[in-house]
């Protein structure tokens, strides 16, 4: 068992270094497997990028789905914008930017953060506030921890710093992990008490639709679960520290917190695949059903649960359909299974990062489909469009907004966050959904015909990975 | 301005103001030389909640952004940068090239305008603004790119422009800040084309630098906001171009029949054409307001109001909104953050319809502050941003989202500006006090 002398510093480690995370790749997966087998990963950088989610913007989400709780932007107004959007949708609690001036960044702020906790505090009285650092405070060293020290006392109120940057690590799913670190660093700590008999849900960002499903299989084999941190308050914290295990509904998005609480807390980690396409589904339910010693209830449960949507399967509704698929690793490599459920064929596969978690499935991706090439890249359209000119899938499952590019050539895309995708709900809906794109493509057709992509005639001439080059050390 | 932290900002930061202006301009290539995250805030938390999208900035297209890393905040990231931008140019279409940064790179001390003076040795067509957030709201933003443009782009060689006789510059409608930009430039296009001179919009649809190119041209330009007077006063020592300042956009009959007296009387216009179009366009609009009356009266139109918005909506809006449909004003919030002096100017034309209503003016933006202030108005209806909503339904108020952020509309060529905007507003506002309403006309 660790100690949280395990988990030093304000923030984690980068998952370039923890988990040797690479977010520029084309090419064959087995080369890249082959450099996790060995000594080291070799980064790669890019000499062209697009715009790309970072910690910041990731830990901004998963902030937002924890009740009772304030969140402080510490930074210029900017770091705060794609809060709006929680702000709109329902559930998300109050949040404040410190709106940073320039003289505020090379002089330090803390009389201003020290004024906005208290504000959101006595306005709101959350049961905990969260600070966010930004790129500048991360570069000029703002003094939080200080500010956390002495208002938390003062206020009598729970205050976590999470130390983004916006460039720590290349990978966005660093901010999951730079909010959970806080979370076991700083959250109040369980007093040596007995096991309970719930088991951890944990969830992040996943949609409404998706945690319902996963919360309704969990219910189905007669467990109680604690969904945690989406909906879930600080104080339950102490009660995931207690729990029998956890199951993550993603384990790109709860890695850190499961392994954790393994590490500090003695709550074993089921680091399962993700809840996608049928045996996806099985496979986690029967993982969840071996802990629990419930093997046979999950067996039935999955047997009875495929039976009443065997019918979408046998009409296998992409049936010489050739699809490509762009999304975080646990997602999209878990998608792929689905297409093939469905009858449908792999054209290509981009994942936002790869790192260790995902070899074996990867390694599954190679020897099913050897011709294809592995592309990682978040964001980075140019890349995927040149890609699909070659590939000319006939469908493109994508979670990034670059997925209009696809339309734009003619390939209908559909919106993967918009979709319930978790268990026996999310093949009935993507099959649906999917079927839906593929049957009537006339807006398609004219966007295809008047869109205009803004890229140079030359750079579709060249090879998708010319601005990858290896990082110069 | 105001450097207070804010509650629920409904406005970003000033790169996002430069991304926004540019963005709408055909043609124009944005580089972000910034963290990678900074595009995405702006493509997540303003292209999203800004109403009309730019064609060309449209969330299809991710920005060329040089996603610094922790060595290029260490060892400086302007050789990152050097790369980025050649492979820009190499990779994305344009006809200007711009280098916008972030407050990582401008901490680190990037030199851009050198980065950006060897890009132009190389006869690439490339300017830049120092845009880092820190530098102030998204307003500021679209000031910072409207100066780069006025200075730099003279630099850049272009074609030769025939003369565009009566050319009258547009300055102040911030793309997406106001979610009705493009609807608001059509609808002032609309009304300098009856007087027969021809709107220089810069922006939107179909405009692309060639119009900025054009702005020496122009016999005058017209400001609708306080944040268009920067750019003003740049033609103006340029070129000598004089100015005029409107107290916002220019809603319904009667402010666009004073906006088409002010510009008879300062340029030259064809008096018998004016006149027959202000006729023509006066009776329709009358027509059309008699022909709302049932629902007026039976559905209760004449409510009490708080109306929360931008000085470049606000004036033109609160105006309209008592003077022409008469209903009666309880709290009138202005939020962009105006220094205090301009605060003062854009408070005088309100005054005597504030004075005369008892009602009460504010200059706000932090949320908390405008949740309260909106409590304490009781306004049956209120106008505002889709961050007002929740203390609408607190309120049971009917309520329009018309500023920014806007969640929940589809925007396209909408506006309130001109006669025709001034029956969309009806229609708009109209239609939300019907809501979940049920009218008896007997």
């Amino acid at each position: 068992m660790s100690t949280l002398n395990d988990y030093p510093g304000r923030a984690p480690a980068s998952r370039e270094k923890r988990l040797d995370s690479v977010s520029a790749y084309l090419g064959e997966a087995r080369a890249l497997l082959k450099e996790y087998g060995g000594a080291e990963v070799d980064q790669r950088i890019r000499t062209f990028s697009q715009s790309a989610p970072d910690d910041l913007f990731v830990a901004l989400e998963v902030l937002s789905g924890l009740r009772d709780t304030g969140v402080i932007i510490h930074g210029p107004r900017g770091c705060a914008a794609s809060r709006l959007r929680q702000s709109l949708a329902e559930h998300a609690g109050p949040w404040l930017v410190t709106n940073l001036t320039q003289r505020e960044t090379i002089m330090g702020a803390d009389s201003k953060l020290r004024a906005a906790v208290a504000a959101l505090y006595r306005r709101y009285r959350p049961k905990a506030i969260f600070i966010v650092a930004t790129p500048p405070v991360a570069i000029n060293n703002d003094d939080i921890l200080s500010v956390v020290g002495e208002l938390s006392e003062e206020l009598g109120v729970v205050i976590l710093p999470i130390f983004t940057s916006g460039f720590a690590s290349k990978s966005s799913a660093q901010g999951y992990d730079a909010v959970f670190h806080s979370f076991i660093k700083y959250l109040p700590q369980p007093a040596a008490e007995a096991r309970g008999e719930w088991i951890n849900l944990l969830a992040t960002t996943e949609s409404e639709p998706d945690r319902r499903e996963a919360q309704r299989l969990v219910a189905a084999l007669g467990v109680d679960a604690l969904t945690f941190p989406h909906g879930a308050a600080v104080e339950d914290f102490s009660r995931a520290a207690t729990a029998r295990l956890s199951l993550p509904l993603d384990f790109d998005a709860g890695h850190y917190l499961g392994e954790a609480l393994q590490n500090l807390h003695c709550v074993p980690f089921l680091q399962v695949p993700r809840p996608i396409g049928l045996a996806g589904t099985r496979n986690w339910i029967a993982a969840l059903g071996q802990a629990l010693g419930k093997e046979a209830q999950a067996r039935e449960l999955h047997a009875k649960e495929a039976a009443a949507i065997a019918h979408v399967v046998e009409a296998a509704p992409l049936r010489g359909v050739r699809v490509y698929v762009s999304a975080a690793p646990a997602t999209a490599l878990g998608v792929l299974d689905l297409i093939q459920e469905l009858g449908g064929e792999i054209a290509g596969l981009t994942v936002t990062h790869l790192d260790r978690l995902h070899l074996e499935a990867v390694a599954k991706y190679q020897e099913r489909s050897p011709a294809l090439q592995l592309h990682i890249g978040n964001g980075q359209g140019f890349e995927e469009i040149n890609l699909l000119k070659r590939l000319q899938p006939q469908l493109y499952i994508g979670s990034g907004v670059h997925l209009v590019q696809a339309a734009q050539l003619g390939i209908p895309p559909v919106f993967l966050p918009r979709l319930p995708i978790l268990g026996y709900a999310g093949i009935q809906a993507f099959a649906h959904e999917t079927g839906k794109a593929l049957r009537n493509q006339a807006f398609l057709s004219s966007l295809a015909a008047r869109a205009r992509l803004p890229y140079q005639e030359a750079w579709t001439r060249r090879s998708a990975d010319w601005h990858i080059k290896q990082e110069v050390k | 301005m105001s450097t207070s932290y804010i509650e629920r900002s409904r406005g970003s930061c000033a790169l996002h103001g430069a991304l926004a202006t540019f963005g709408a301009i055909e043609g124009v290539v944005p580089v972000i030389h910034a963290t990678s995250g900074c595009g995405v805030q702006y493509q997540q938390g303003v292209t999203q909640f800004g109403g009309a999208i730019p064609a060309c900035a449209a969330w299809g297209n991710p920005l060329s952004s040089s996603n610094i890393t922790e060595k290029h905040v260490v060892f400086g990231g302007g050789s990152r940068l050097r790369e980025q931008l050649k492979n820009t140019i190499k990779l994305l279409q344009g006809d200007l090239y711009v280098v916008v940064t972030g407050c990582s790179t401008e901490m680190v001390g990037d030199d851009i305008p050198a980065m950006t003076k060897e890009g132009r040795e190389q006869g690439w067509p490339v300017i830049y603004a120092n845009t880092p957030g820190f530098r102030g709201s998204i307003h500021r933003g679209y000031e910072l790119a409207v100066h780069a443009l006025i200075e730099q782009l003279p630099g850049i060689p272009g074609p030769e422009l025939p003369p565009e006789p009566g050319l009258v510059n547009l300055l102040g409608i911030i793309p997406q800040q106001d979610p009705f930009w493009q609807g608001h430039l059509l609808g002032l296009e609309r009304i300098f084309e009856a007087a027969g001179l021809t709107a220089n919009p810069l922006l939107g649809l179909g405009h692309g630098i060639d119009r900025w190119r054009r702005l020496p041209q122009a016999a005058l330009t017209v400001v609708t906001s306080p944040w268009g007077r920067d750019g003003a006063q740049l033609l103006e020592e340029k070129y000598g171009t004089p100015w005029v300042e409107l107290h916002g956009i220019p809603v319904g009959a009667r402010a666009t029949g004073a906006l088409l007296d002010a510009l008879a009387e300062r340029l030259p216009v064809d008096a018998a054409r004016l006149a027959a179009y202000r006729q023509t366009q006066e009776s329709w609009f009358e027509r059309n307001l008699v022909r709302i009356a049932p629902q007026y009266y039976a559905g209760g139109f004449q409510q009490e109001f708080a109306l929360v918005g931008e000085s470049g909506f606000v004036p033109g809006a609160a105006e309209f909104l008592v003077e022409t449909l008469g209903l009666i004003p309880k709290l009138i919030v202005i939020t962009d953050p105006l220094a205090e002096e301009t605060r003062d100017a854009w408070a005088q034309p309100l005054q005597s319809l504030v004075d005369t209503f008892k009602a009460k003016l504010a200059f706000a933006e932090d949320a908390g502050e405008i949740d309260d202030l909106l409590r304490a108005s009781h306004a049956e209806l209120i106008i505002g941003s889709s961050l007002d909503r929740p203390v609408a339904d607190e309120l049971h108020a009917s309520f329009l989202p018309v500023s920014f952020p806007v969640a929940n509309r589809l925007v396209l060529n909408r506006g309130y500006a001109g006669y025709e905007g001034g029956l969309a507003f009806i229609e708009d506002l109209g239609s939300a006090l019907l809501r979940g309403r049920s009218i008896k006309l007997i």
